[in-house]
């Protein structure tokens, strides 16, 4: 009954949404409209409860549930488990959907309504599109009959709670962009006749979709370190380029949007970002979910699905871009910039994202391009990123240290040069202490550093001085970046390893550690057996430390092995042990790693996150005067 | 000038769905990677036999007629899921196959055959995997389609299916007629 | 004497454990001639993992990658250089298995475009450049 009455919820969901386009676009009646936006909110948001409630009570006569659950599964990770799928995941994509929907909803007035009501029905569109297409190509609500004794869905690796948070907080990012790109294409279709500050709109959705999506990728990559056994967390895998280049342009569209705001400037070109915020979210779940490409991340492979997804993809982002083409004329200005300004800053962060951007994209599509007009096919991996992206991002954090305290318009050179001779100063410093410190040399090292104290130092010292004149979730944000590089830097350049056959009592070195292999045990978990290595720590003065664990675990119901690495994280280092296999009488494979500043990544994309929340309060209280 | 350069964008897009359209539409695997050796001689290679007493040369075993050769292991399950072909093969279309034993026991490849029954007509072992390495075999079972005059005119990767059968088959039927 | 043998017995069932996780290099691999050794690491970790989902052999504990990571290393043995071993391997399996696709024509577009990105938006900003545009 439950499952039937979800389905039933799906349907009523699209007849709002039908309502809603029509009312926005025809009658134009606020009330029909109001309830049109509530109904869908709360009818979408029954389909999911009523999904989630299947899955905690085990029925297994929902295919979506045989599927993915399993009646060990802690609670937890039995709500988890429904968006971790791709049918389940879609329900969560339409619960955002509809929620930025309300929210867009929420600043009708009479001055804008004629520009609300258009967002509204391209919204309406947009949530159409997707809900027939879970409906009829992933609906979670199918039924097996007989009903089925147990559940197929027990991956251990999958339970884990940065992995459970991971999605909800990604897709507020992907979604709220689409309140952009409504807006985009409503200023385009109406040719903004009534002057409306779309972009005072735009703001707050676009600050609250990518702070979300930074932290959502950033918990991503936390995961992947803990959890994948060498110390990686980002591969340059099409998925998780897939999340970055709708973070490249949000970031763009971001630092424009301030443009736009102050200058009136730029209009045509943050409509086009908006729009391919937006776009570059759908053709990332286009990548994941058709099976055009395999990745760690694919959902189940079906081309049936992509050439919805991919007909749905081709009406909304030819419509817009054709309309942009044809429309954006209008939004021309003749103003220009001097490169010394504030303005000419962010629009040097807005080129070089959009070029990284770009370069991404090539390289992820790329062996598809080369598959479709050669018989080959070649593979593009992190070298080529590496080679890449890295050269171009430099000189964008450079200008990214001084950039935020230019003045609008021209700057005097010398007052700038004064402004930062106190960062300049700290950034020498502190470069030469970690020099000293790690004691080997890299050109990429010395980049690295030099970059992150750049930014680190300019921000620490606004932060410090109060400076009233710039906001402060800017200057968190941006320390958050020279922390995040800063770690990025430490983890890749200066890491040692260790891999070495010990047996119990056995030795090793690494760096100033002594790890000493101390014994095996075996533990008995919940729904598992496995083998623990316990490992001493001690440094120079032979202090114990800490004690490392990493296990080897079987879990008998679903047959999977797992490899639980065990980290002892400190602000300068990450101590990192895996133990490999082995046996008693020949020793065992142990991998030691010495990961420097990591920690730095988390607390950086922290930071980052703590700036966007502020900036979004900030925003929305003006917008709220307003 | 400036309305040209303004509709490129939507103008790339499309070139790009269609591409990807026509990635979706025709038929192919996305996680097969086609063989670097397809219209080139077979590799050398010289090794132990299953049941021969003397060593297998693949330059007298290969050049006379069409061979297939078929890439396999005890402990690997699709290979068994896939002899009843194999089998096929060699009772219906009276092909000669070549089993290469990959990175197996021996005595439990005797076995084996005798249990599921023996299509090939020799069985030369690869007892560290080099051979399959030197074929560009990645993931087992493998089977490889060779012309008359020794040359590797296809390759399937996985257990063979009704349609991966049927297309042997034709190439074979094919290769025939080239005679 | 029961811990033993639930030791050796887990310890047992993982050796025939051929899924995710990865281990990669062993010790046993590990070479004595230190430049050697890293060599071998930083070609294998251009190699890219033909039955993995996006991992370098270096990353991956898969048969097949253990295989060809102790082929590398004896293909150094012998004096082979490093142009020589990719050369060895995309014989065998195409310019799939190298994860920095070579520079063909083919790759062409590939390598150069970030280039061209780059110029293009450099002329942008001169476009948009006050001083400029007065010229």
């Amino acid at each position: 009954m439950i499952p039937s009455l979800g389905n039933f919820t799906l349907w009523l969901s699209l007849f709002f949404a039908v309502f809603q386009f029509f009312s926005s676009r025809k009658n134009k009646n606020i009330k029909y409209i109001s309830l049109a936006v509530i109904f869908l909110f709360f009818s979408s948001l029954i389909s999911f409860f009523l999904l989630i409630y299947s899955h905690v009570i085990s029925d297994f006569s929902v295919i979506n549930v045989v599927q993915n659950s399993h009646t060990t599964k802690p609670l937890l990770y039995k709500i988890a488990g429904v968006w971790g799928n791709h049918e389940g995941s879609m329900l969560l994509w339409m619960l955002v959907l509809t929620l930025v929907n309300y929210f867009i909803f929420k600043l009708l007035n009479k001055k804008n309504s004629s520009f609300i009501l258009k967002t509204l029905e391209i919204q309406a569109f947009i949530i159409i599109g997707f809900l027939l297409f879970t409906i009829f190509t992933s609906n979670p609500f199918l039924r097996v009959f007989p009903a089925q004794l147990e559940g197929l869905g027990f991956n251990p690796i999958l339970q884990d709670p940065a992995l459970a948070i991971h999605p909800p907080l990604l897709y507020i990012g992907y979604v709220g962009f689409s309140a952009a790109f409504s807006m985009s294409v409503a200023t385009l279709i109406l040719n903004n006749k009534k002057n409306i500050f779309w972009y005072n709109y735009m703001k707050p959705f676009v600050i609250g979709a990518w702070t979300f999506l930074t932290i959502g990728i950033a918990l991503g990559s936390v995961w992947a370190y803990y959890e994948l056994g060498w110390g990686g967390w980002w591969f340059w895998d099409p998925v998780e380029n897939a999340s970055f280049m709708p973070w490249l342009i949000g970031t763009a569209l971001l630092h424009s949007l301030i443009i736009v705001e102050k200058r009136k400037s730029l209009q045509a070109w943050v409509l086009l970002l908006a729009i391919l915020a937006f776009l570059l979210s759908v053709i990332g779940t286009f990548l994941v979910r058709s099976g055009i490409l395999t990745s760690v991340h694919t959902f189940a492979l079906d081309p049936s699905r992509g050439i919805y997804i991919l007909i749905f993809t081709a009406l909304l982002g030819g419509y817009s871009l054709i309309l942009f083409g044809v429309k954006s004329r209008k939004f021309f200005d003749n103003n220009y910039f001097s490169s010394f300004s504030k303005e000419g800053s962010i629009l040097i962060n807005n080129i070089f994202m959009t070029v990284v951007c770009a370069t991404v994209f090539l390289g992820t599509i790329y062996p598809l391009l080369v598959e479709a007009f050669t018989n080959n096919k070649i593979s593009v991996g992190e070298p080529y990123y590496n080679s890449t992206v890295i050269p171009i991002m430099i000189p964008a954090i450079i200008v990214m240290g001084i950039g935020p305290i230019l003045s609008w318009g021209k700057e005097d050179k010398l007052k700038i040069l004064k402004k930062i001779i106190p960062s300049v100063l700290i950034t020498l410093i502190m470069t030469i202490a970690i020099f000293l410190f790690y004691k080997s040399y890299s050109i990429l090292g010395f980049a690295g550093i030099i970059l992150s104290f750049w930014i680190i130092s300019n921000n620490v010292l606004n932060i410090i001085r109060k400076n009233k004149a710039y906001s402060m979730s800017m200057f968190i944000a941006h320390l958050g970046v020279g922390l995040l590089i800063l770690g990025i830097t430490g983890s890749s350049v200066w890491q040692d390893e260790k891999i070495v056959k010990m047996k119990v009592k056995n030795e090793i070195k690494i760096k100033n550690y002594n790890i000493i292999f101390d014994q095996i045990v075996e533990i008995k978990g919940i729904n598992y057996i496995a083998v623990r290595g316990n490992f001493l720590v001690r440094d120079d003065e032979k202090k114990i430390i800490t004690k490392l664990k990493p296990e080897n675990r079987f879990y008998p119901i679903t047959n999977i092995f797992t490899s639980e690495a065990s980290i002892h994280s400190n602000l300068f280092r990450d101590l990192y042990i895996v133990l490999g296999e082995g046996n008693m009488a020949n020793g065992w494979v142990v991998r030691i790693y010495y990961n420097p500043l990591v920690i730095w990544i988390w607390i950086g994309s922290l930071l980052i996150f703590l700036g966007g929340i502020v900036s979004l309060n900030t925003n929305l209280k003006k917008l709220l005067k307003w | 000038m400036v309305k040209q350069i303004l509709i490129i964008p939507s103008i790339f897009f499309l070139i790009i769905v269609s591409i990807f359209f026509y990635l979706l539409i025709i038929d192919r695997n996305p996680s097969e990677i086609p063989s670097n050796l397809i219209n080139k001689t077979i590799p050398f290679f010289e090794t132990e036999s299953l049941f021969k007493n003397k060593k297998f040369i693949s330059s007298e075993e290969f050049g006379n007629e069409i061979v297939l050769v078929n890439f396999f292991a005890t402990w690997c399950k699709p290979c068994r899921d896939e002899h009843g072909y194999i089998k096929k093969f060699q009772s219906k279309e009276k092909l000669r196959i070549i089993g290469i034993n990959y990175k197996d026991d021996p005595e439990k490849a005797n076995a084996w055959l005798k249990d599921l029954g023996n299509p090939y007509s020799d069985v030369p072992l690869d007892k560290n995997g080099r051979i399959a390495i030197d074929w560009g075999v990645y993931g087992i079972p493998e089977t490889f389609v060779i012309s008359s005059d020794g040359i590797i005119k296809y390759r399937h990767v996985g257990p063979i299916t009704k349609k991966i059968y049927k297309k042997i088959n034709l190439l074979i039927a094919t290769l025939k007629l080239k005679k | 004497m029961i811990n033993k043998i639930f030791v050796t017995l887990v310890s047992f069932l993982f050796f025939f454990n051929l899924l995710n996780i990865s281990y990669a290099v062993e010790p046993n691999e590990i070479m004595k001639n230190k430049d050697h050794e890293i060599r071998a690491r930083n070609i294998s970790k251009n190699v890219r993992c033909m039955i993995c989902q996006n991992q370098s052999i270096d990353e991956s504990n898969a048969p097949l990658a253990k295989d060809l990571r102790v082929l590398i290393r004896n293909e150094i043995k012998k004096g082979k250089s490093d142009d020589e071993i990719y050369f060895f391997l995309t014989e065998r399996y195409g310019d799939f298995i190298l994860l920095k696709p070579p520079l063909k024509l083919n790759t062409l577009a590939l390598w150069f475009l970030p280039f061209v990105f780059l110029v293009v938006g450099v002329l942008i900003l001169f476009f948009y450049n006050k001083k400029y545009r007065k010229v």
